[in-house]
């Protein structure tokens, strides 16, 4: 407890005695993230409010080798931001956004803005940042890049990675790198696609250079009700394979349209609905109004009850309201919920979705979906009771089931929320051991003695030569 | 099955026929033609024994790109071909690393579809050289580099290992990027066996137009100022030097070619949008090939990249090095602000006047995609410079043995 209580010293040094955080009672709200169900405390919690601070930090625990883990916002939905028993750097106070530039169309910012608040600091130029998780109100681009999300408009902008064009990096070992390049084409390795959605394994972003889209000249944004929950997959399906690219295409279930009508959250959606489909359509005004009839058509084809439009910014925001606050909607119904985040082939839709319905049925539990249906990547969420042993066993089985059949499919394991802890022990259900094994290499690279967010993304089992973690100095 | 290794492998003659004035080194004795994933893990693993490194070859179309890589027994992946999956509804293919873009181009045409690759050598390459290479072309501003377009890969390690990065699905973050890893490593951290994309509809209609350009470089950026602000959402922007212009058979004149599509609507007021920057002169669609294929076989490629405010200088600077040699020309995708030049090799290699003037610029990116190879250690000695870089290849490939020296790796 000693080197714990010395290290606390020498990091208050850095950044002020309130900038760490080093009693359970003061640690507790940084057990979790987003996805409730697992609980880690961190030994210790620091906040740099400066660059220099931040890198100071790292050059500490790396001269006295502290595994640590990096945290934004705590918005993540894979148990990839706790700290077991190590050291928490919160950059939630790196929030500076150091340039916009209009021209070039790229913003420098620092890992702690926040998604949104990027976007507003654009919008004056009428751009934005594509890449919008759900989180956006909260989460932060430094979360962002380290998970590589995703969100709705990704089906037509791509995810984090496609809107990256620089970083600005600390490795573990105190050393800070370029990767990417801001100014022209990169040359070499891609370091910077393999940093980006490295999940806090391979350094910390001092800052971020990302790309700002134009904002569409025109929007239109529909809503498709269907009676069953296969015709609204198979009018997915119709879409995509028509070869229109929605800027989103989003699908709720019934029983989750009943949770975000009955919470603060009520968007307006028809309650009876086993289905809807938010659809949005952008691009040059001309022709828009085309595009938009034939998804309508397809939505009535594959049978839709009726396909509405909304009529004004204010509907449409309404709309996006009750689909982004969707989870927060489902904290009503129990007191814990896990999601899973599988990707699919966009035709497995309607048979996926059956098996799912099947699985929730027999063995007892509500299943709500929320999903990304036109990137193919599955939400469902599983309410239930932590102090229920049968229900929760219930719980497991079903979750254990659901990836199997997603895997099955020819599917991955996650979309858009990372592995982090929560879904370590799948990785081997769609990666062999050598893969694991060339995982475990490349992170090596970046930090050979992996203290940075230690045990989480790829099992250490699946790591060829590894010999324990070199704790020793901090567990003395 | 008997094992194909460098002693069993059968001698083909090499298809490369080495012109006068090429970059490409003579062609080696020993030519490795393995037809699945085992048997290049089996080629890999019986050089790892005995630490004798490989040229690693895609369908052998585009050799002298690359720094040169010395006179070594080749892997080439003309044998690993076909269509592994390919379901049209889903927008995704997989293809084994051989297969040429041209029977990917027919197989997705023929359900309406296309891979928007499209990248500068034209269509009879591999799918897993423009992989390995990361290989864009005029669509890479719509659509983005193999880096935005390969959704999963599989590799045979330096180390022997088959690995996977991704998968068949559109998005995954399941794992350490493995795939981001490969593309554009030039093959030195694995054989790339078979490759994952995602595919797009053709589009509905589309139309290729020409506009004359202006004369000066501020003339120019006001003009592309004002057509990223109009209602146009162009596929792809090329702006052709007077000489490239010639040999597509335009007029000689520097021209800003366009590619529009969308629906019949989108497509006519995305015309009529353009005509306001002069006088349109509607092109046939063909354009694009041909300006994919327009360079010859001996020559010396690279491409210019800088800030988007000073895209106009880079294109002068690419123009003025195109004019100090006959028939060299110069293009530039107006999306990525990367302006191409291509200079064709004398009997000497690359013209001096170029190769000084390549050798002062400052100011702009250089990469070269093809140089003579004495040239290579003063304009370009390492794409991999940096400690991480350096310890990547130590990881993927501790032997050196696939295509070393290819980066510059010291």
């Amino acid at each position: 407890m000693t080197v714990a209580v010395d290290l606390a010293e020498q990091l208050a040094e850095i950044v002020g005695a309130r900038g760490v955080l080093r009693r359970p009672s003061e640690l507790v709200v940084y057990r979790s993230d987003g996805l409730p169900g697992y609980s880690k405390q961190p030994r210790l919690a620091v906040f740099p409010r400066t660059r220099d601070e931040l890198i100071a930090i790292v050059r500490l625990l790396a001269a006295n080798r502290v595994p640590f883990v990096p945290r934004g916002a705590g918005t993540g939905l894979s148990g990839g931001a706790l700290a077991d028993d190590v050291v928490l750097v919160g950059l939630n106070r790196l929030t500076r956004i150091l340039s916009i530039d209009p021209v070039e169309r790229l913003a420098v910012v620092e890992p702690g803005v926040v998604n949104v608040a990027l976007t507003r600091a654009a919008t004056p130029y009428g751009l934005h940042y594509a890449p919008d998780p759900s989180s956006q109100a909260a989460c932060t681009i430094g979360g962002n890049v380290a998970e590589n999300a995703g969100g709705p408009h990704c089906l037509k902008y791509g995810v984090t990675l496609n809107h990256v064009r620089a970083v600005t990096a600390i490795l573990p070992d105190g050393e800070i790198i370029k990767l990417g390049n801001p100014d022209g084409e990169a040359d070499g390795y891609d370091l910077l696609g393999a940093f980006v959605g490295s999940e806090g394994c391979f350094g910390i972003a001092l800052d971020v250079t990302v790309r700002l889209s134009p904002n569409p000249q025109a929007i239109r944004t529909l809503l498709a009700d269907f009676t069953s929950i296969g015709d609204a997959a198979r009018a997915t399906s119709d879409i995509i394979a028509s070869g229109i690219v929605p800027a989103a295409l989003e699908m709720m279930d019934g029983p989750t349209i009943r949770a975000v009508e009955a919470s603060i959250y009520a968007a307006g959606y028809p309650v009876d609905a086993d289905a809807i489909l938010l659809i949005e359509v952008d691009g040059l005004e001309a022709g828009l109004e085309a595009d938009v009839a034939r998804v309508e058509a397809m939505c009535k084809g594959a049978g839709a009850r009726t396909v509405r439009i909304a009529r004004d910014d204010a509907e449409r925001t309404r709309l996006w309201q009750g689909r982004k606050k969707a989870f927060g909607a489902m904290g009503r119904i129990s007191p814990h919920l896990v999601v899973q985040d599988a990707v699919i082939p966009r035709t497995r839709l309607p048979d996926v979705l059956a098996t799912i319905h099947e699985i929730s049925s027999r063995l007892r539990i509500t299943v709500c979906n929320v999903f990304h249906a036109g990137d193919g990547n599955l939400h469902p969420n599983i309410g239930y009771d932590a102090n229920d042993p049968d229900e929760q066993a219930r719980v497991h089985e079903a979750m254990r089931e659901i990836m199997a059949a997603c895997v099955a499919a020819g599917g991955t394991i996650t979309g858009e929320h990372g592995i982090g802890l929560d879904k370590l022990d799948y990785m081997g259900l769609i990666f062999s051991d050598e893969s694991l094994a060339a995982m475990c290499s490349l992170r090596e690279v970046f930090d050979p003695d992996r203290r940075a967010n230690p045990g989480k993304v790829v099992p250490v089992h699946s790591c060829r030569e590894w010999h324990g973690a070199p704790r020793a100095a901090w567990n003395a | 099955m008997e094992r194909l290794t460098l002693d069993t492998a059968p001698v083909r003659p090499s298809a490369a026929v080495v012109a006068p004035g090429s970059n490409a080194i003579a062609a080696p004795a020993t030519s490795l033609h393995p037809t699945d994933t085992a048997a290049v893990r089996d080629i890999v693993r019986d050089v790892i024994e005995r630490k004798a490194p490989l040229r690693i070859v895609g369908r052998g179309t585009w050799l002298d790109a690359g720094r040169p890589v010395a006179d070594l027994p080749r892997l080439a992946l003309d044998g690993l071909t076909g269509i592994v999956d390919y379901t049209p509804g889903d927008l995704t293919l997989t293809a084994r690393a051989g297969t040429s873009l041209s029977e990917i181009a027919a197989a997705t045409a023929a359900n309406g579809q296309w891979l928007a690759l499209m990248p500068w050598g034209g269509d009879s390459g591999s799918l897993g050289a423009v992989a390995a290479t990361g290989s864009a072309g005029p669509m890479g501003g719509a659509f983005g580099t193999p880096r935005d377009m390969v959704i999963g890969l599989e590799a045979v390690t330096g180390i022997g290992d088959v690995v996977r990065g991704g998968g068949r699905v559109v998005k995954n973050v399941a794992g350490f990027d493995l795939t981001r890893l490969m593309i554009g490593a030039w093959g030195t951290l694995g054989v790339l066996t078979e490759i994952s994309v995602r595919l797009r509809a053709l589009p509905e209609h589309e139309a290729t137009l020409a506009l004359p350009l202006p004369v000066t470089p501020a003339q120019l950026t006001s003009l592309l100022t004002r057509i990223r602000a109009a209602s146009v959402a162009p596929l792809a922007l090329e702006l052709v030097g007077a000489a490239l212009a010639a040999r597509l058979g335009l007029e000689r004149r520097p021209q800003l070619i366009a590619r529009l599509a969308g629906n019949s609507e989108s497509v006519a007021s995305q015309r009529d949008a353009l005509a306001q920057f002069g006088d349109l002169v509607e092109l046939d669609g063909g354009v694009w090939s041909a300006l994919r294929i327009a360079e010859p076989a001996a020559a010396s490629v690279v491409r210019l990249s800088g800030p988007v405010a000073r895209f106009s200088e880079t294109w002068a600077t690419a123009e003025r090095i195109a004019a100090l040699v006959p028939n060299a020309f110069a293009h530039a995708t107006v999306l990525r602000a990367v302006a191409r030049v291509v200079i064709p090799n004398d009997d000497d290699g690359l013209p001096s006047a170029a190769a000084d003037a390549l050798g002062a610029l400052t100011r702009d990116v250089r990469v070269f995609e093809r140089l003579p190879a004495a040239l290579w250690p003063t304009l370009a000695p390492t794409a991999v410079a940096d400690r991480i870089s350096a310890g990547v290849r130590r990881a993927f490939d501790p032997h050196r043995l696939l295509n070393p020296g290819i980066l510059g790796e010291s």
